[in-house]
């Protein structure tokens, strides 16, 4: 009896301090989220949110896509960014995982060089960009000079283009999740690619046989963190246009109502939180739905990680 | 396991036909290029007098120091960097000795409520930050730590839980139960198997989980950006949003302040690239 006890307790000891932090950072938040966005609560009310009168509960949803102007604007924007983010950088993490992961002479170096745009953060990355889409002294102007000597606009402020901009701030950097993947590779048995030899499957058809199926479960992993970090981009938006000309991305308009503008609208950023993380979910729902990967087949893989 | 076959085929490299080869050092020169292009310009026109009369990819015409002088004796760039290092190493070990007993509870004894607490520390994978901005901020305000590294920190502890669960919770279950079993004959206590056995035994588990957990806070620019307002107290990622206007015209100083930003940290990797590398590729981030 006595042991039970101290097995119990022990448990609860440590369990504790990570579920404070979850209950205090995450579900808290999220209930609170939920809630609040039938209220009305801004500048006007910090202090005592309440309910919006029954048959209006929704109308902060309501504000947000009927009057708000920067939603739909913001919701695009976000949405082609994870996209994009798909797009490109799933292959282009694929080719560079595979391409590491020949070992050949200077791998290791060009392994470390794709890194450190990884390590010096993307703030600083969004900073460097900044300068060099700068229409007075970057180099990408000048490149634009060389096609249209006559443009004199910052990229940043041309409507569309400025997508693109913020797209090539960050989309080539993706040398952590290719480390992840490059480290799977690595983990595939070499009898594997023997036998596959035997079967005739060599070069870049053995990749394609062999490796992408073997790496698909990381696969999936890099799908979903380049589309949902696709999604998130804040850093890059704040760093390079402020959210202006038409790039404001869904974080931004959160942040923006909830704390920057000067008629904070505390219940809109919120009821614009619930979209995100519902839209979010639906993001890697649909992922995971793409990627066919059953309850079986992952439990399989996590056995053989053991 | 994973280590020595990766090894094995480090040191063992695949035959590589000479066609696969060229394209694999052209892809691996792009590589280069794509990382090396924005920082190299930096560095380069940071060395200009005057960069708008020179502009582009070219090497200055002579050496021009003063706008590293400048930022070097006038911003006093050591207590970003000390700010930033307190608060990502100080969050990174709370988190990660928090997640470590939680891991190691869920990873090794069997109880009700499991499958729950589980289920809700991997679902904060998918919770992103912006979308709990007021709430957290709001909370923050309430415990009277806005604007202190405290608030930061503590942010910073409960952020990341998902990946840094699953990275030492994996690790935990492989270690054989005989080894728990030996340590309670021999008379230790739950506690005590846990910081004599078990911790030690888990290290390289936690150590890849401290890394990643590290590298994201010592990058982390949205909560940085947004619970601190006092310049003296902001970290690397903050204050850099402060640069374009606090030296509005004098690209070579803006020029010189990145430069002198982006240094430490790439010492560092170079230093302990081994340690980061082996972490990312872990093998033990998978969906």
């Amino acid at each position: 009896m006595k042991k039970t006890k101290g097995r119990s307790l022990f448990i609860f000891l440590f369990l504790l301090p990570s579920c404070l932090c979850f209950v205090l950072f995450y579900g808290y938040p999220i209930i609170q989220i939920i809630v609040t966005s039938f209220c009305k609560w801004d500048y006007t009310n910090l202090a005592h949110p309440e309910f919006l009168p029954s048959g209006h509960l929704m109308d902060n949803y309501k504000y947000i896509f009927t009057q708000y102007p920067y939603f739909w604007e913001a919701l695009r924007n976000s949405l082609g960014w994870a996209l994009v983010g798909v797009l490109i950088q799933v292959p282009l993490t694929l080719i560079v995982a595979i391409v590491l992961s020949k070992g050949l002479r200077f791998s290791h170096f060009a392994r470390n060089v794709y890194i450190i745009p990884s390590v010096i953060s993307s703030a600083a990355m969004g900073l460097i960009f900044l300068q060099l889409y700068n229409a007075r002294y970057g180099p990408i102007q000048q490149i634009i000079h060389l096609f249209d000597p006559g443009f004199t606009d910052s990229v940043l402020l041309v409507r569309g283009v400025n997508f693109w901009a913020i797209v090539f701030a960050y989309v080539f950097f993706c040398g952590t999740t290719a480390m992840m993947l490059l480290g799977q590779i690595h983990g595939i048995s070499p009898e594997l690619y023997e036998a596959a030899k035997i079967d005739g499957a060599t070069g870049w058809k053995r990749e394609w046989y062999v490796t992408i199926p073997l790496v698909k479960p990381t696969i999936k992993t890099v799908t979903i963190l380049a589309a949902t970090s696709g999604f998130l981009l804040y850093n890059e938006v704040y760093f390079l246009t402020g959210g202006a000309a038409g790039t404001k991305s869904i974080s931004f308009i959160i942040r923006e109502l909830a704390i920057t503008s000067t008629r904070t609208q505390y219940a809109r950023a919120n009821a614009i939180g619930l979209i995100q993380l519902l839209i979010g979910l639906l993001m890697v729902a649909l992922i995971n739905f793409v990627f066919g990967t059953t309850k079986q087949r992952k439990r399989g893989q996590t056995h053989e990680k053991g | 396991m994973k280590r020595v076959k990766a090894e094995h085929v480090q040191t063992n490299p695949r035959r590589v036909r000479k066609g696969e080869a060229v394209f694999c050092y052209i892809i691996m020169a792009i590589m280069c290029v794509i990382a090396l292009f924005p920082i190299s310009w930096v560095v380069l026109s940071s060395f200009k007098k005057d960069l708008l009369a020179d502009p582009g990819f070219t090497l200055p015409q002579s050496i021009y120091l003063n706008g590293y002088i400048k930022v070097v004796t006038k911003l006093g760039i050591w207590k970003y960097f000390a700010n930033s290092f307190i608060c990502a190493t100080i969050g990174m070990l709370l988190s990660i000795v928090m997640l470590s007993m939680a891991s190691y509870v869920i990873a090794r004894f069997n109880f009700r409520g499991k499958h729950i607490i589980t289920a809700c520390f991997m679902a904060t994978m998918f919770v992103p930050a912006s979308a709990l901005t007021f709430p957290v901020y709001n909370l923050i305000k309430g415990m009277q730590l806005f604007d202190t590294r405290t608030g930061l920190i503590f942010v910073y502890a409960c952020s990341g839980i998902a990946i840094s669960f699953m990275v030492i919770r994996n690790y935990f279950a492989t270690i054989p139960k005989e080894l728990e079993e030996a340590a309670r004959i021999d008379g230790a206590g739950y506690f005590q198997t846990f910081i004599k056995i078990m911790f030690p035994i888990a290290r390289p588990g936690i150590f890849t989980a401290a890394i990643l957990q590290w590298l994201q806070l010592w990058n982390e620019f949205y909560w940085a950006s947004l619970l601190i307002v006092d310049r003296s107290k902001m970290t690397v990622p903050a204050i850099l949003s402060q640069f374009t206007t606090s030296f509005s015209t004098d690209y070579n100083g803006l020029l010189s302040a990145i430069v002198i930003i982006i240094i430490p940290p790439i010492l560092l990797f170079c230093f302990f690239s081994r340690f980061f590398i082996e972490a990312l590729s872990g093998g033990a981030v998978k969906g």
